[in-house]
């Protein structure tokens, strides 16, 4: 159980992605519903997925790109802009993911 | 051929990451926050629809709980039980372990020939783990916990060979018939849910609700009169602001970068 | 078992589950099938609904639809440089309303079902089954379930009309990213801030500052007891002028020392995402039925966008309904052909005022692309309304003031005179 105090102090800064998604709820699947072939990331200039993903899912590390599919909001952003078709990806099955109650 | 019953307990808790406290008041925030099934049951669904797959059989849910709980119980019937007992009446409102297990056992009792009762490791909203070894005691039934798999099954000699994992070794136990098994948690990764079992959930109404008319039990045993346990407090651990250091570099690096602050902050030794 | 249903709808968004509850109404066996758990668990908005066109599908709207605040304050801002240029418009009438998104879908989900619709949750489905080219039913999973009819609500990730073939792949010259937090303050804090009476709300629009000058726009909505802030960002100017991450704006709209007096000591209770389309027009699907199928809602583009006002959700009723219509007749002639679903839904949507409405804009949208006008023109707006406003010695004439703004941000007068009369002109 989150023992996260509501209307802290804490938010009145930027706060990280990480503390915006555990505002909701969710049901994350233990199967990955999206799937990155990173291999074709290197040589991928621009790596649009880095800042437009709203989840903060792909981050960069020692220049090399990495994926995490559990804050995934399910917008299908990084689908739309990979450029090189790296990524294959769906929604989650049996109603898991994340889940709205104020959207 | 002789094939399995299998009655699985599951239980429908609030999801706890939802649950928030309010410094000011002392209390929790429980407003919009919708239940579940507790996740560890769903592990033990898993490994019943396993069993069911490889000898056959029959797989019956049981839940005490108030009437929103059909929602969850239409969550496992679409993983593939083929049908589901609610226990519920105002009369079990209240229910502490002692008293839900004996309710759950004289469901389990009504229910007819049983060869295997599952549950899962413990529950998220109390995580008391009491309830299967209760359920066992009131039953006069063996009970193991921790298990990971059925290894075999021979209903002819009235058996069962259960593999259970502690800490630092896997056990192998053959029981007999019929025994109540707590199933480790993470141990049976649930199926995804199957559209027609979730059509047949919704459309061919197998859920059944069980009142105290059906099992018409002494009032003295259940519900809060057949409650014993008293809280007498509840305290929140409150949270720990975290240190957040962030390492941004290879894998390498990472570990000894790591190992070296957990020593600074006394973690590791 | 019952594997055979009349008609199956794919997406219980405000579309689907307006045709399923349409469709069960008139005593078809309909079958509603969404991939989220339990009603509107997957839904994402901004914030408010038009209601004329849903008061037609549904009479009892504003008696039992989860209303949170009627629509009666318009604001439009330019946000720069610690100023704000607005434009407030106020009125009486009740023409929409703010709500969840989540909560008016389950709404209409549940009138679905009492309707008689069977609703599946927690199922997603894989394929639309197409076979001798007629649309025959569902897949998920490997499971199929027949179905005279097919009605596609998927919304703006298109994976099954892509699938059939017709629906091209996403491009990010297409969508916009919304990103979107709620923040819980409590309904007399709201009324007593925003100066608003007990029911009445807010639709407030922003641009400049809030998107970090991309092509978009940022919102602010009053909800019953909470506020919806957020930042839309068209991808195709987004994924090569993109500065910093998408959250990070709607953070700096949440803490912008202006704006957050309203809501600051508010608890954020949701952080969400979702696509959104660009222009309606170009999204559109060549066609919108095909043998035994037909598309609504986002999915068949029906979606206005003019940066002062958003609509999708009450085209998304209405398509709903128009496709129950075009099923119902399909039925009644046992005709489930191409053409006669084109007759009765394709030729009766485009007729309808929504694609009246999207043709009307098409200009505005092309003027929504121009990366100047949310890159300049929002600064050369303030700068001129800083220098009739704030004044020292001199008093400058509102065209000198207008020129020497111009002037500094190196644009020709005439170039944006002449974009200021396209604009007026299209608007
Ligand atoms: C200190 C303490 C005080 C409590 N006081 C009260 C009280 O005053 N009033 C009150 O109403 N409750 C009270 N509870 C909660 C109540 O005792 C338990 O929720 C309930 O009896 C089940 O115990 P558990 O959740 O710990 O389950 P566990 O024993 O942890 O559950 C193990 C397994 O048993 C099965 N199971 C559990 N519950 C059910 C069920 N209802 N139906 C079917 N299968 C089930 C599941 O498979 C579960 O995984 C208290 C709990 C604690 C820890
Ligand atoms: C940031 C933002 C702000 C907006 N603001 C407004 C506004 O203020 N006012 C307004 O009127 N409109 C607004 N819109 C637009 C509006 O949200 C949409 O137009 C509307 O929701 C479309 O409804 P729909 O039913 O077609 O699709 P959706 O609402 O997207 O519903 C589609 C449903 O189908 C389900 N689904 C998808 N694929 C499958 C599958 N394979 N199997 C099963 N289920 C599936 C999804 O889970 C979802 O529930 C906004 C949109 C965004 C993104
Ligand atoms: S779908 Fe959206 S939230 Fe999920 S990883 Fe892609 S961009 Fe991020």
């Amino acid at each position: 159980m989150s023992s996260r105090e509501s209307g802290n102090q804490q938010l009145l800064k930027i706060q990280r992605i990480d503390d915006l998604l555990q505002r909701n709820l969710w049901d994350v699947d233990h199967r990955p519903h999206i799937v990155v072939d990173t291999s074709r990331c290197t040589d991928c200039e621009y790596k649009p997925c880095v800042l437009l993903c709203p989840a903060g899912c792909y981050t960069l590390v020692d220049s090399k790109l990495l994926f995490s599919y559990e804050g995934c909001l399910e917008c299908g952003t990084c689908r739309t802009v990979c450029p090189r078709e790296a990524i294959t990806w769906n929604y989650p099955v049996s109603g898991r993911g994340v889940l709205y109650r104020f959207s | 051929m002789k094939r399995p019953r299998i009655v699985v307990g599951i239980k429908w808790v609030p999801n706890t990451q939802a649950v928030r406290f309010d410094p000011k008041t002392g209390t929790l925030i429980r407003e919009g926050v919708p239940s579940i099934v507790n996740p560890h049951d769903l592990d033990a669904i898993e490994l019943a629809l396993k069993t069911r797959e490889k000898y056959g059989g029959e797989i019956i849910v049981v839940t005490m709980a108030p009437p929103g709980a059909e929602e969850g119980l239409r969550h496992v019937i679409g993983m593939g039980v083929d049908r589901a007992i609610l226990v519920s009446d105002r009369v079990f409102a209240g229910s502490d372990t002692l008293a839900t297990s004996y309710t759950l056992a004289k469901t389990i009792e009504r229910i007819g020939r049983v060869d295997l009762v599952f549950f899962g490791q413990e529950t998220i909203d109390s995580s008391t783990a009491h309830i299967p070894a209760q359920v066992a005691s009131w039953l006069d039934l063996p009970y193991i916990y921790y298990v990971e798999s059925i290894e075999k099954l021979e209903l002819k000699e009235n058996k069962v060979v259960v593999k259970r994992k502690l800490e630092d070794r896997y056990e192998w136990y053959e029981v007999e018939l019929p025994v109540v098994i707590g199933v480790a948690m993470h141990s049976n990764p649930p199926r995804p849910i199957s559209l027609t079992n979730k059509l047949r959930a919704v459309t061919e109404k197998p859920i059944e609700v069980w009142t105290n008319k059906q099992l018409g039990l002494d009032p003295r045993c259940i519900g809060l009169r057949g409650s014993p346990t008293i809280v007498s407090k509840v305290t929140w651990q409150p949270e720990i602001p975290r240190k957040r250091k962030i390492y941004q570099g290879n894998p390498k690096e990472a570990v000894k970068w790591l190992i070296k602050h957990l020593e600074e902050e006394k973690v590791l030794p | 078992m019952a594997t055979k249903f009349d008609a199956i709808v794919v997406g219980a968004g405000p579309a689907g589950a307006t045709a399923a509850y349409k469709l069960a109404e008139a005593g078809i066996k309909t079958l509603l099938v969404e991939r989220g758990r339990g009603r509107g668990s997957k839904q994402v908005f901004g914030g408010r609904i038009y209601v004329t066109p849903v008061r037609e599908v549904f009479p009892d709207v504003e008696k039992t639809a989860p209303i949170h605040r009627w629509v009666k304050r318009e604001k439009i801002s330019i946000l720069h440089n610690s100023r704000i240029l607005s434009l407030e418009y106020e009125s009486p009438e009740k023409h929409s309303f703010t709500t969840y998104l989540t909560e008016f879908t389950s709404w209409i989900v549940d009138k679905a079902i009492n309707a008689g619709a069977v609703y599946v949750d927690e199922v997603r489905v894989d394929s639309i089954v197409e076979e001798d080219g007629r649309i025959t039913g569902i897949e998920a999973g490997g499971e199929r379930i027949e179905a005279s009819i097919v009605i596609d609500a998927e919304g703006v990730n298109r994976l099954l009309l892509e699938k059939l073939g017709l629906a091209e792949r996403l491009s990010p010259e297409e969508v916009a990213l919304g990103a979107k937090e709620v923040i819980k303050v409590g309904a007399d804090k709201i009324n007593e801030r925003f100066g608003l009476e007990e029911d009445s709300g807010l639709a407030w629009l922003l641009v400049g500052e809030p998107t970090d000058y991309l092509p978009g726009g940022a919102f602010i909505y009053t909800n019953r007891d909470s506020v919806s802030i957020g930042v839309v960002v068209y991808l195709a100017t987004a994924v090569k002028k993109a500065r910093e991450e998408i959250y990070r704006l709607v953070e700096k709209l949440r803490l912008h020392p202006q704006l957050r007096q309203y809501w600051e000591d508010g608890d954020i209770i949701e952080y969400s995402a979702h696509l959104t389309i660009e222009s309606g027009r170009r999204f559109m699907p060549r066609k919108l039925a095909t043998s035994g199928l037909i598309v609504v809602g986002d999915a068949a583009g029906l979606l206005l966008n003019t940066g002062y006002t958003f609509r999708g959700v009450d085209y998304a009723v209405y398509s709903g309904y128009l496709a129950a219509e075009a099923a119902k007749k399909a039925f009644n002639l046992g005709d489930f052909s191409e053409e006669t679903l084109r007759e009765n839904y394709e030729k009766k949507l485009l007729g309808s005022f929504i694609a009246k409405d999207l043709r009307n804009h098409t200009g505005v949208e092309q003027i929504m692309h121009e990366v100047e006008f949310f890159e300049k023109y929002p600064v050369v707006a303030i700068d001129t309304a800083r220098k009739l406003f704030e004044l020292g010695y001199e008093t400058p004439r509102i065209q000198e003031a207008l020129r020497s703004s111009l002037k500094t941000h190196h644009i020709n007068l005439l170039s944006f005179l002449y974009k200021m009369f396209k604009m007026v002109r299209k608007l």
